[in-house]
């Protein structure tokens, strides 16, 4: 039997809808770069091995997916930071799910627009740690970029049709 | 002695911020508050039924909800067939704040009664805009 590519959006749409969402939220003093890395590149090497934090939310219907943030433990404390517009004060692990899960949700529902509909979003999960994606799905968009010397990384899976 | 409207003072403008992201209402709270408004929040559609019906008992229903459309227990489509189906929250102004970009859906809650939409991501001025557009922002609203 042959496997079908899935399909996804353009890398280079979902940049732009990260970046927009990142200067919207978190300002335009220290932008979101982008950062190449080849395929077979494994997470491991751009997260540290703790304090990371993922997201994601599923897309239902004419077109099926997943779109998943990582970030460093950093990044999302600044994150959390800058959405709650607080200072120094210690963060609740549950305001930095929160407000990871509202980036994921951003982006997933921008990149949802992208697709063939009609089609729902699911309510983001978030976790501590890296993300775990099906062994159903494949990879279709990988977005890796920096922000403060932290990683960032969003990308897009889709059932092996 | 009694006031004739035109002599009346502005009233504060009340919003109520429905979101299930805490991080979302402090940033949509700081916009309004910003602007004069008094806030109150709520997670869910059912929750901000649950406010309105109490500001109602108070003589204090909202002028604006900011709606976000996913959200657990109730989402903001529902909310806002409810409130419309509530005569004496007609004048509650609706406006959808939300990641929910597909043409249909917009459509879709536009007829149900809400009288704006804003896509996540926005920025303060976006939300000021529409906000001069719905005659909420720029004049007092009269008690």
């Amino acid at each position: 039997m042959t496997l079908s590519p899935a399909t996804g959006p353009a890398l280079a749409d979902v940049q732009a809808i990260t970046e927009q969402v990142w200067s919207s939220f978190l300002g335009d003093e220290e932008p979101l770069l982008q950062r190449f890395t080849e395929p077979s590149e494994s997470g491991s090497v751009a997260f540290p091995a703790e304090q990371v934090w993922s997201a994601a939310v599923s897309v239902h219907g004419d077109w099926t997916g997943s779109i998943t943030v990582e970030l460093s433990g950093a990044v999302a404390q600044s994150l959390t930071r800058l959405m709650l517009a607080l200072a120094d004060e210690p963060l609740e692990d549950a305001d930095i799910a929160d407000a990871v899960g509202e980036l994921v949700n951003m982006i997933g529902g921008n990149v949802k627009s992208l697709m063939p509909g009609p089609s729902a979003l699911t309510l983001p999960v978030v976790a501590a740690g890296r993300a775990a994606h099906a062994t159903d799905l494949a990879e279709v968009a990988r977005l890796d970029a920096v922000w403060n010397g932290e990683p960032v990384r969003v990308s897009v899976h889709a059932p092996r049709s | 002695m009694t006031q004739s409207p035109m002599t009346q003072s502005p009233m504060t403008q009340r919003a109520l911020i429905i979101d299930d992201s805490k991080a979302m209402r402090s940033i949509l709270r700081r916009i309004v508050a910003g602007l004069g408004f008094e806030t109150a929040e709520a997670a869910h559609g059912r929750e901000a039924l649950d406010h309105l019906e109490a500001a109602t008992a108070t003589g204090r229903v909202p002028h604006l909800c900011l709606i976000d459309w996913n959200m657990p227990v109730m989402d903001g489509y529902t909310f806002i067939t409810e409130v419309r189906r509530r005569p004496e929250w007609r004048h509650v102004t609706l406006m959808m704040v939300t990641t929910e970009s597909e043409q249909g859906q917009i459509v879709r809650a536009l007829a149900a009664g809400a009288h704006e939409y804003v896509i996540k991501p926005f920025t303060p001025d976006a939300i000021v805009e529409k906000l001069e557009l719905l005659g909420l922002v720029g004049k007092g609203v009269l008690a």
